[in-house]
């Protein structure tokens, strides 16, 4: 079995497919290390915190290359893993991975990912595996007490991080509640009445006084999150409380933004690292200016 | 009360300490002030249709006074509304041949037209071309009860004109609705509403007109010019709400010159103008925009004022559209409320 990960894995790395059995095989495999991992799973630095990647196979290479091979180092991916990009459906080993709002069904059939599995597979089952992998996915992770990372936000029905815990989140992403307003919500800057409902149909905007007694409340020096765009790769709020980061350079092969990566030593020591897409993305997207149908298979 | 209403409703009482024991009655708000700082934007009345159209885009607008400097009138309102029935006109004298089912915009009406450039005049006269939405006057000193009134009854603008005949600006309902959110805490008696369920307010359940995921674009408009509404629900065959197509997406369709969007089926126009969308704003929106039928009245203004969308489907637990609230409907029970009032 571990030399057919091992050439799984190096079929993967050279931008190759694997077959729909092995894909199966695979989710079965994962789905049994995700059903035992906690809605707040703990991990311990050091650590390196990356945002979406969207699909941007060449561009996680690139991160891998800057950030250091996986498994030396430990890495805490903040979901979007999927959708857009055109090389969603492949991931080599294991490393921390939570649940982004693109890991859903419902949203995975309008931004791409449902075109991608069928145009490379020819049928909807990798899709439907996938899928059902993604409901396992923790919610949120916490680096030694200190760091707390979620895809979104906050939510009004959560005061305490012991309230996640309680959350019954195998299952789709719900359009409301707890669980949908992790993955959908965003800080605002100029909020000046804590809470507001999101411009995005889903999820809340938090704001400064929402977000310092979370933080307080939950003896927490930090909230990691991503789900937006940053131009820099990254932005620091309420007194670099908050920070987004985002890991897809170059997003959508056309947004000529850097990405950024966090990490986290082991005394909670944070540095920031910019790098730009790779050579075979930028290739990509100087060959393909607009998209406009299903995303072409790129070798 | 669930926890999003719970949290909107204490954002909407927050500022009320510390007021003055006055209260200020929002019927009676003058038009002129909701307009003070606008700059208008205007189309000459003999500008080409693709011209005018161009205009709405630059300026990220949906609807433009047209101003005849002959005649030194402003003779109507061009909105993508106009331009849909004008392109249909233009599409339903022939067959579009499949080459030129992928042809610039301009140069499709140039075709179809037989290169006679249709003046806008012509095509927002007498108020629009769709006949739908007179081009509607008020004086910067009419109240803004009179407005809604107005509003109720599917007029989407008003021009506001000084007592020299001088347009000051354009008040929209998008616009007035934004206003009246913002300082909904200094209106009390509008209080009691904003608390009423959809259900009690009479808007949960209402006609969808609606059209399959798999139909194309273009007849989705001409369904839309049929039946003189401005948005269609998208469905897919169980009736679960998918998405929704409305006239302003036409600006999709004309910003990127994809003529070939109009023959593509309508989901996949929805993910286009989401993919394309989230890009621009670096931020994915939801697919669908929807409340139910216990959604308060306030939650789901505070959603459209949010979303700045012109409609909130209503759904029910298996995510079928049942009815919709439209911003015509909004203004249609804030009227009631000012007739019982008297």
């Amino acid at each position: 079995m571990g030399s057919d990960l091992d050439r799984q894995i190096q079929t993967l790395l050279q931008c190759k497919i694997i077959t729909e059995a092995e894909v199966k095989d695979l989710c079965l495999k994962a789905r049994e290390i995700l059903v035992e991992e906690s809605n707040v799973q703990r991990v311990d630095a050091p650590v390196t915190v990356c945002g979406d990647i969207h699909g941007q196979f060449h561009d996680l290479k690139e991160l891998f290359k800057v950030g250091g091979e996986c498994p030396k180092t430990n890495y805490l991916f903040m979901g979007d893993f999927v959708d857009r990009g055109h090389h969603s459906v492949r991931y080599p080993d294991r490393i921390t991975l939570i649940r982004g709002n693109h890991e859903s069904r419902q949203i995975t059939k309008v931004y791409g990912f449902y075109d991608e599995c069928f145009q490379k597979f020819g049928s909807a089952n990798v899709w439907r595996y996938c899928c059902e992998i993604f409901d396992y996915l923790s919610l949120s992770a916490i680096i030694d007490d200190r760091i707390f990372c979620v895809h979104g936000g906050l939510s009004p029905s959560i005061n305490t991080i012991d309230q996640i815990r309680t959350i019954d989140r195998m299952q789709e992403v719900p359009h409301n509640g707890a669980m949908c307003d992790l993955l959908w919500s965003d800080p605002d800057p100029d909020s000046c009445t804590g809470w507001g409902l999101s411009p995005r149909g889903a999820g809340f905007l938090f704001g400064e006084s929402v977000a310092k007694p979370f933080l307080h409340n939950n003896g927490l020096e930090l909230i990691a999150r991503a789900h937006q765009l940053v131009m820099e790769g990254y932005k620091l709020m309420f007194d670099e409380q908050v920070v987004t980061v985002w890991s897809a350079p170059n997003y959508c092969y056309r947004c000529g933004n850097v990405a950024a990566i966090l990490e986290v030593d082991s005394n909670l020591n944070r540095e920031y690292t910019i790098f730009k897409d790779s050579d075979r993305s930028s290739m990509n997207s100087r060959t393909t200016p607009q998209r406009e149908g299903p995303p072409d298979y790129f070798l | 009360m669930s926890t999003s209403e719970r949290v909107l409703q204490n954002n909407h009482l927050r500022h009320r300490e510390g007021l003055t024991t006055v209260s200020h009655d929002w019927t009676m708000v003058k038009a002129g002030s909701l307009v003070e700082k606008q700059t208008l934007v205007t189309i000459d009345a003999d500008a080409t249709v693709e011209d005018a159209c161009e205009v709405l885009l630059k300026n990220g607008i949906t609807s433009a006074p047209v101003y005849d400097s002959v005649k030194k009138l402003y003779v109507g309102m061009f909105d993508y509304g106009d331009l849909m029935t004008y392109l249909l006109l233009l599409l339903k004298k022939m067959d579009v041949p499949l080459e030129d089912q992928s042809l610039e915009m301009r140069d499709l009406i140039q075709r179809t037209s037989r290169s006679q450039n249709v003046p806008v005049k012509l095509a927002s006269a007498h108020g629009d071309l769709s006949g739908k939405d007179p081009f509607c006057t008020v004086l910067e000193e009419t109240r803004l009860g009179a407005v809604v009134h107005d509003f109720g009854t599917g007029i989407h603008r008003v021009a506001v004109m000084d007592a020299e005949g001088n347009m000051k600006g354009i008040l929209s309902q998008s616009s007035t609705l934004d206003y009246l959110m913002r300082h909904l805490s200094e209106y009390p008696q509008l209080q009691p509403v904003m608390q009423k369920s959809l259900q009690q307010c009479g808007l949960s359940n209402g006609r969808v007109l609606s059209v399959n995921g798999d139909e194309k674009v273009l007849d989705a408009l001409i369904s839309m010019s049929t039946n003189s509404v401005s948005s269609l629900a998208v469905l897919d065959e169980q009736g679960v709400l998918l998405g929704n197509i409305s006239m302003t997406d036409i600006k999709h369709i004309m910003k990127n010159l994809r003529t070939s969007w109009l023959w593509i089926t309508c989901f996949q126009l929805v993910c286009k103008i989401r993919l394309s969308q989230g890009v621009e704003s670096g931020e994915d929106q939801y697919p669908v925009l929807d409340v139910n039928a216990k959604s308060t009245f306030g939650y789901t203004l505070s959603k459209l004022q949010a979303t700045k969308a012109h409609r909130m489907w209503v759904v029910n637990d298996s995510g079928c559209a049942v009815g919709v609230v439209s911003l015509t409907d909004v203004f249609r029970v804030l009227s009631r409320l000012i007739d019982t009032d008297d």
